[in-house]
């Protein structure tokens, strides 16, 4: 086998070598200048360019997070495009994780605020396991937990966005459901789909059975595959939504829930105590002024635009805000 | 370390979780995922060792069997999954598709390759005494063409496994995935402890064709074992 | 159940514009790869997706290129180092990798460092093992020669060993590429970058086809051009070794 100590190939092969790594350098630079001539948001966080002029100007940067899931990839971009209008600097830091981990995320600093749900709150991060008695003690007493951890909560939605069941119309004619209570005659004999996490937290199987005596098989199904699961006959009853864009569809039945198992979820921007003081009252005027605007239609139809119309969270964002004259 | 504790014991109680009655047990979940992996390699089999040494044999279609390799390497077991997801949705048909799919291309190059690469004399001798072309692959090179077939076949089952796993990111429930993508449900020691066992069941499974390819060995072969080893080593290293 | 003011929020009437004008009928209606979605989508979606795949691969691959090169070495001359090497590499390697990234989120966290430490991880065990074993099969008369010659052990490896052990290095690197590329499609699991992002937003909305063959459209295409291009490469730095298949 040849080996060469000769200078020419020892010269072709250093030639090939340089072009390999000036091709991968130029790739590597078209590729980093391109990410910060980007404007919109992109896959990890994004900064796009704030306002020039408004109360935020000046004020330090601020890293909102939001969920893994659309609803909170929507409410991540309505705050930080609202009060980018206003100056500010936001960093969006798009699908954190699950509620566990945004949570973390925010008490070790690396958000400084993201949307929360109050009765998610209650039952997840403070462990409660009993019923607040309406919308108005949940948020209370979620911002009362939160404010003796050095945290803080805005004002709340108008739209509250509670787990619900929804079966398809002919099971529910079937079976003669009308709300949850009814599914309890069905025992194991009902597939009851919803996320993992729904096994374990009280506002799930535990208190299913606690509240209405109900003990369906359960079949675990992720959030996204909700819809599809339901449609395609894996599971019966599906864990949903009450802001989902597909309820606007009129495809599927919800049983009503009249022992509030499912709480009052409405959303409030949590955040620590510092960074509002930091950010001025400005700040929270925007993120409040923004939140009142959310009616349960406006989120459906948001979602809808999301999950039906393909269209991107931060697109639909832009779009509700210019409408409402928030951007 | 006191989290490996925590996943023997989750693995010891069979993947039960502190007040959770309704979820499957560890034991379930492995042999459902064992039998999904096995069913789509046996298929896999099927269809690649025939065809690779069929291909082998005539030594033709080189290009073919080499680049199907390649792309059966290039493709994502997660695109294979969402694709099948998207137009044919998501049961234990598309997922032992998505499976058969990725298994072939190492299976069909090895063999190929393996087939391809007997020592010519040897098959000229054989064909001397007398061999027709179907006794040749079957008496002569398949015996020796064992070795690297099932370097192939023991990676393909190494795929096989940890695919069924992602199935479940997909959306497939029934598998060791199930626990392994919910962190929340089943805490670090359940996804530990699920972790161990897939890592267990690959091991187990690789042993058992291990066994197998040392049943199948020609006698001859096994006291040339060594040396054929870094044979097939250098031939996998820098052809497939 | 009402949605009725249950304390003054204030009685908001928002504007509500209408979304669906801004999306063809196409993506609406699920077909099979409408076009002026993925045009409209490149920018926010696709591009900063297939971007940071680019990234996460590139990085784990060099860096997984630069330990396995040092392993490989240490082993070359001290025998006795390849068995444990292998055994730790494949170790790593049989870990799912689902598993693998979730691990290590608890000591490490849900960042970039954790997909890469895992990614690394996965391409140990190949580029250990093709390095390792290209660099021994130089066949022992041309060492002979070399040290005929008179050249040190430095110059033996630079000008002889590792030069014959190319093919097998970049055919190494090849499958590690192309594993690596294929694994960070998971990724979005624990950190929200690579093409794993698209696919998994388009597996909840549907699922979406025409995001799910662009995103994973764009992940075969990647991974095969980066085959490609190392095919090129080892065409251009070891002309004399033309290997049937390339």
């Amino acid at each position: 086998m040849p080996y060469s100590t000769g200078s020419k190939p020892g010269q072709r092969r250093a030639r090939a070598v340089s072009f390999v790594l000036v091709a991968a350098l130029s790739i590597a630079i078209a590729a980093c200048g391109s990410s910060k001539s980007k404007s919109s948001s992109s896959a990890s966080a994004s900064t796009p360019a704030a306002a020039t002029s408004g109360p935020g100007v000046g004020k330090p940067a601020v890293t909102i997070g939001d969920k893994n899931f659309s609803e909170e990839n929507i409410l991540g971009a309505l705050y930080s495009q609202a009060l980018q209008a206003k100056g500010y600097k936001i960093t969006l830091k798009d699908n954190v994780g699950s509620t566990e981990l945004a949570y973390k995320a925010l008490t070790a600093g690396q958000i400084d605020m993201y949307p929360e749900y109050t009765g998610v709150l209650l039952s997840v991060v403070a462990g409660q396991t009993r019923n607040p008695a309406s919308a108005a003690a949940a948020y209370s007493e979620a911002k009362a937990f939160v404010e003796k951890h050095g945290l803080t909560m805005l004002e709340p939605t108008p739209f509250f966005d509670t787990n619900a069941f929804a079966t398809l119309p002919a099971y529910a004619k079937e079976h003669n459901l009308k709300s949850i209570a009814d599914l309890k005659p069905l025992g194991k004999g009902v597939k009851l789909g919803g996320a993992p996490e729904f096994a374990t937290r009280f506002q799930g199987l535990p208190g299913l059975k606690q509240e209405y005596g109900v003990t369906p098989t359960f079949v675990p199904v992720a959030i996204e595959l909700s819809y599809k699961a339901l449609e395609g006959g894996q599971v019966n009853v599906q864990n949903v939504f009450t802001t989902d864009g597909q309820l606007l569809s009129g495809k599927y039945t919800v049983l009503s829930d009249p022992k509030n198992l499912f709480g009052f979820q409405n959303v409030a921007p949590l955040l620590h105590q510092s960074v509002l003081a930091a950010e001025g009252p400005a700040f929270a005027e925007t993120l409040n002024k923004v939140s009142a605007l959310l009616t349960l239609k406006a989120i459906q139809q948001m979602n809808a635009g999301v999950s039906i119309d393909k269209q991107t969270p931060a697109s639909v964002a832009q779009q509700f805000l210019r409408a409402n004259g928030l951007s | 370390m006191h989290s490996f504790a925590e996943a023997f014991r989750f693995i010891a109680h069979n993947g039960a979780v502190a007040g959770q009655p309704a979820l499957p047990s560890l034991v379930h979940l492995s042999l459902e995922t064992l039998k999904v992996g096995l069913i789509g390699l046996a298929i896999a089999l099927v269809i690649a060792v025939p065809l690779g040494a069929w291909l082998g044999h005539l030594h033709k279609g080189s290009f073919l069997a080499i680049n199907l390799g390649n792309i059966g390497r290039a493709l994502p077991s997660l695109v294979i999954l969402a694709i099948g997801d998207a137009f044919l949705g998501l049961g234990l048909t598309v997922v032992e598709v998505a499976l058969v799919i990725l298994a072939v291309p190492p299976v069909i190059t090895n063999t190929y390759l393996a087939v391809d690469k007997v020592d010519p004399e040897i098959v000229d001798a054989a064909r001397g005494m007398g061999m027709s072309g179907a006794e040749v692959l079957g008496r002569v090179e398949l015996p020796l063409a064992v070795p690297l077939i099932f370097a192939g076949i023991r990676t393909a089952s190494v795929f096989v496994i940890s695919t069924t796993t992602i199935a479940s990111l997909a959306g497939f429930s029934g598998s060791l995935g199930d626990i392994i993508a919910n962190e929340t449900t089943y805490r670090f020691s359940g996804v530990l402890g699920a972790a161990i066992c897939v890592a267990a069941l690959t091991l187990a499974v690789d042993a058992l064709l291990a066994l197998l390819q040392h049943a199948l060995t020609p006698r001859g072969l096994r006291l040339l074992a060594r040396e054929r080893a870094a044979a097939s080593r250098a031939v996998r290293a820098v052809t497939v | 159940m009402t949605q009725a003011s249950i304390w003054p929020i204030g009685a908001a009437a928002p504007v509500i514009p209408n979304y669906a004008a801004g999306s063809s009928s196409c993506a609406v209606h699920n077909h099979f790869f409408c076009t002026d979605w993925v045009s409209q989508n490149w920018g926010p979606v696709l591009w900063p997706a297939l971007r940071g795949h680019i990234v996460l691969t590139v990085v784990a691959v060099a860096i997984g290129f630069v330990i396995s090169m040092a392993l490989a070495l240490t082993a070359h001359r001290y025998r006795l180092l390849e068995q444990p090497t292998i055994l730790v590499t494949t170790f790593l390697y049989t870990i799912p990798s689902l598993a693998l990234f979730e691990l290590l989120v608890a000591p490490v966290g849900a960042n970039v460092y954790t997909a890469e430490i895992a990614l690394v991880s996965y391409t140990l065990l190949i580029l250990f093992r093709n390095t390792l074993t290209g660099l021994r099969e130089v066949p022992d008369d041309v060492l002979d020669a070399a040290e005929g010659m008179g050249m040190s052990r430095t110059q033996l490896l630079l000008r002889v060993e590792l030069p014959l052990a190319l093919p097998a290095i970049i055919a190494g690197l090849r499958i590690a590429v192309v594993t690596t590329i294929a694994l960070a499609t998971i990724v979005y699991t624990i950190y929200n970058a690579g093409l794993g992002v698209p696919i998994h937003t388009a597996l909840g909305e549907g699922p979406f086809k025409t995001e799910l063959i662009a995103a994973g459209g764009l992940t075969i295409l990647l991974a095969l051009v980066a085959d490609g291009l190392l095919v090129l490469v080892q065409r251009a730095l070891t002309p004399w070794a033309q290997v049937k298949g390339g």
